[in-house]
């Protein structure tokens, strides 16, 4: 077996039992007191019509999940299609509607427990702990305590317990039907109230179909997840679904539904009433399986969303540390128990069940609309195995529904949703925003069509970009010059307490498939190359992270880069073997140049030994990044700064350059003034110097370098290293708009 | 009849547990295979439920693993050595240990003892017990102090 197969272990039962596991609890054993109280036997309806909103959600994750199985599932689809202040909103969405409904899950666990145990209740300081609640709280420990520890046997249980389930609930209903009376179920709509129970009671029962979503947040654990994860999402739904409908009208016809209403342990009577004692045993014994494995996969749900949070920067990657020894994320499940704990104390076990309900509609409709967004915008490397049928109606509805079904929860529910939303783009803005390192697909799109779309769109598109704090990308593919460009770009990067992101770009011929690639090629040389970069930047004392990018392209591929990892600056070397030779594509990458995003700078490496430093200027807003240059070069590398301005008159140029150097804090820098030819003055103050900064004199330096035509004779003229400096054009705007 | 004995630090195998157990076990033992003259091989096991969720997704511990095999490749470089990594899925980690050894043909599997409360074990299984009663090649076990002190030399 391949190391893939071995990662992927999870086959189609396994998947579809992580789904059934963590609905079932819920639908049977728990809300059909309630239900049935306020709707009869409409509350059936109730359940299917939530298994068929449910089920159009399903489509959407099935569809995202086969083209992006990966850790986190929804939280990661919406964050990848909407961008992070989405990602944010879905991210603790789930992470918390998953601590809401745990906390449901053992409240009912709770209720099944005081059934057979005589528990008192606990006064503790004046408040008073119900029974329920006691072991509710006690089950809670023991259910985050098993994740903590790790404990793998108890994965494999799920397999047995829903299988048990099932079984139980078959006789069940075989006895149900024996006694069935169809004149029990009439009349289907309560008298008094009519339908107008019937979605209130979709929105209460709703938390019955959180589980199939948790699939989805193993999704990289699925074997053959292109077949196996929409079985197991839809196929879990679908069962469930019908389990609930029909295992709910069974009991409706064969008992009074009085036995049923506000009975917190309902199953566990009818039972008694139609079986027996062992009957009653059973459900009892079906109903601590069930809010037990609910839960369970539950808490393990949520700390993958926690991994794929921390990984996007949208939390701090301190929550997802692994135990040394057991291997589990353990602070993350040791919060996320908390949550569990305090959920528990705070809440009854409706607003529980609403509160995990409400927030998970506010996830399905995102990832119906992330279905939506990543159809129209069609990224290349979108290639879902399953599709949603009768696109775009299904998404469409699907996010109709569950937004629609938010408004028919209570209006202190609805606050609760409303209040969680903005307290996520909060944190999205006020902590993830500058540490955020993905940008949506949605995002590049709207910049992508700034021309066509309202400016409005796209303003509000770049707002929310994350910053990620200053990044510096260097473009390394040739080892001699990997360690100047470190060290060039090291030294920028400490100065603003920065990231360093290594690239290596791989070309691959046009004829050869990225994906092949990928599995086909030996990566040793460029692992080396990336390795002895980590080992430089290391000794700079510099944060430095790498990747390897494979593309078709080579050249062009470093701005694509710089745009995927969000540099803010770009230090690449330019000769002969730097990037391979640019393409014949040129107008792509002028487009790039007329709205360059960061700051570049290219160095003409002749050995960079920043011992005296030369900067040419003529004023003017290019230079600008010439100087910061310098005095990050003076402060990190010891440089000695000459500043050099070619002038008319001498009077003049030296007053302007006192000056000029003064605003930038180069003040006491050796400054040197002449007349005359601008070129052949850096030429000959060029031959004491160990490096030369030349800032773009005019626009457009980097589509020239590229289209190969000589930028200044200068660059080949001296002998000394050159740096050229070129703006990012955005920014540069901006700032000569507000000062 | 003379047998031709290789020397245990010529080719040995280190498993890698976390980020502490490389650091300490890489400069505890690198010293000693570049002493005798011989390379490296760490392995590090990604425990796996076996057809059902993991305690941690893959991509996780996938990351960890990319750490501790970057401070081995560290530790090897200060050592001068030459090293080896290998990444395996498993269930059964001790078993996954010794097929690695197998494969590689180690010529010793060196490790140093975790450390932690003793309750812990219960939990996590016991790898070191599993190692030294069923390799069928030497093991051992570095003292986990600095391998400079002790000086008995």
């Amino acid at each position: 077996m391949t190391d893939e197969e071995l990662a992927k272990d999870l086959g189609p039962l396994a998947a579809l039992t992580i789904g059934i596991g963590t609905m079932i609890g819920a639908g049977i054993f728990v809300l059909p007191g309630a239900a049935v109280q306020q709707a009869g036997p409409l509350s059936a309806a109730a359940f299917v019509l939530g298994g068929v909103i449910a089920l159009l959600t399903a489509m959407s994750a099935s569809e995202l999940g086969t083209a992006m199985p990966k850790s986190g599932g929804a939280y990661y689809y919406i964050n990848h299609a909407l961008g992070p202040l989405f990602g944010s909103v879905a991210g603790w969405g789930n992470w918390m509607g998953l601590a809401f409904a745990s906390a449901f899950y053992m409240t009912g666990f709770g209720q099944y427990v005081v059934t057979f145990l005589p528990i008192p209740s606990l006064v503790l300081g004046g408040i008073t702990v119900s029974a329920v609640k006691l072991v509710a709280l006690a089950g809670g420990l023991l259910f985050v305590f098993i994740n903590y520890v790790g404990a793998k046997e108890t994965g494999k249980l799920q397999n047995a317990i829903v299988l048990i389930l099932l079984a139980i609930l078959a006789v069940f209903t075989v006895f149900g039907l024996l006694n069935a009376d169809l004149a029990k179920l009439r009349p289907f709509v309560p008298p008094d109230r009519g339908v107008s129970p019937l979605l209130p009671v979709t929105g209460l029962i709703f938390v019955s179909y959180l589980g199939f979503v948790q699939i989805t947040s193993v999704a990289e654990e699925i074997k053959d997840p292109g077949k196996n994860l929409p079985r197991a999402v839809l196929g879990s739904v679908v069962i469930v679904t019908l389990v609930y409908a029909l295992v709910l009208l069974t009991v409706l016809a064969a008992v009074d539904n009085s036995l049923v209403a506000g009975n917190e342990t309902a199953v566990v009577d009818v039972a008694r009433l139609l079986i027996g004692p062992v009957g009653a045993g059973a459900m009892l014994f079906g109903g601590l399986l069930a809010t037990a494995s609910s839960a369970n996969a539950s808490i393990l749900a949520s700390s993958r969303i926690n991994f794929a949070m921390g990984r996007d920067r949208i939390v701090s990657t301190a929550l997802n540390e692994i135990h040394p020894r057991f291997g589990t994320p353990y602070r993350s499940i040791a919060i996320t128990g908390g949550f569990i704990l305090l959920f528990i104390l705070l809440a009854d076990v409706n607003t529980l069940a609403n509160a995990g309900s409400v927030l998970h509609l506010i996830i399905y409709g995102l990832l119906n609309v992330s279905l939506i967004v990543m159809r129209v915008s069609d990224p290349e490397d979108y290639q879902p195995d399953y599709r949603v049928p009768l696109y775009p109606i299904v998404p469409v509805l699907g996010a109709i529904t569950s937004f629609a079904l938010i408004a028919f929860f209570a209006d202190t529910i609805v606050l609760l949703a409303a209040g969680f939303v903005v307290f996520a783009m909060v944190w999205y803005a006020a902590y993830a925003r500058t540490k955020a390192t993905k940008q949506g697909i949605l995002g590049k799109y709207l910049l992508q069509q700034s021309e066509q779309l309202p400016d409005a769109a796209v303003s509000a598109a770049t707002s929310v970009q994350p910053d990620g704090g200053y990044r510096v990308m260097v473009p390394l593919s040739n080892p001699e010059s990997e360690r100047d460009l470190i060290s060039l770009a090291g030294a920028v990067t400490k100065a603003n307490d920065g990231t360093l992101v290594g690239v290596h770009i791989v070309k691959v011929p046009d004829q050869t498939a990225l994906e092949s690639a990928r599995e086909e090629y030996d990566f040793a040389e460029a692992d080396r190359l990336l390795e002895q970069a980590r080992v430089d930047a290391d000794e700079l004392g510099v944060d430095m992270e790498t990747h390897t990018v494979l593309s078709h392209r080579s050249f062009e591929e470093v701005f694509d880069a710089a745009e995927t990892y969000n540099a803010d600056l770009v230090v690449m070397g330019w000769g002969p073997d730097s990037h391979g030779s640019p393409g014949r594509a040129e107008s792509a990458y002028e487009e790039i140049t007329h709205a360059l995003p960061y700051d570049v700078l290219v160095l003409k490496d002749r050995g960079f030994d920043p011992s005296h430093v030369l900067v040419p200027t003529a004023g003017g807003p290019d230079s600008d990044l010439s100087a910061s240059i310098a005095s990050v070069l003076r402060e990190f590398c010891d440089a000695e700064i000459e500043l050099l301005h070619v002038a008319d008159d001498r009077d003049a140029g030296e007053r302007f350059l006192r000056e000029w150097a003064d605003e930038r804090g180069l003040g006491d820098a050796t400054l040197t003034v002449e007349t005359g030819d601008v070129e052949s003055a850096i030429e000959s103050h060029a031959t004491d110097a160990s490096l030369l900064v030349v800032g773009a004199t005019e626009r457009g330096l980097l589509s020239r370098l590229v289209s190969g035509t000589v930028v200044m004779d200068v660059v080949d003229d001296v002998e000394c290293s050159v740096l050229l400096a070129e703006r990012s054009r955005s920014r540069s705007i901006r700032e000569r708009l507000f000062g | 009849m003379t047998e031709h004995v290789e020397p245990l630090f010529s080719r040995p195998l280190l498993p890698l547990a976390n980020a502490d157990d490389a650091e300490l076990t890489c400069t505890t033992a690198f010293p000693r295979i570049a002493a005798a003259d011989g390379r490296a091989s760490v392995v590090h096991v990604i425990e796996k439920a076996g057809g059902a969720p993991d305690k941690a997704g893959v991509e996780q511990r996938e990351e960890v693993a990319d750490e501790l095999f970057d401070i081995a490749r560290r530790a090897a470089d200060d050592a001068g050595i030459e090293l080896q990594t290998d990444l395996r899925f498993a269930t059964d980690v001790g078993d996954a240990i010794l097929e690695a050894a197998r494969e590689t043909d180690a010529s010793a599997i060196v490790f140093t003892p975790r450390g932690g409360h003793s309750w812990w074990d219960l939990f996590s299984g016991a790898v070191r017990e599993e190692l030294i009663r069923h390799s069928d090649r030497p093991v051992v076990v570095l003292p986990a102090d600095n391998a400079d002190e002790g000086g008995e030399t």
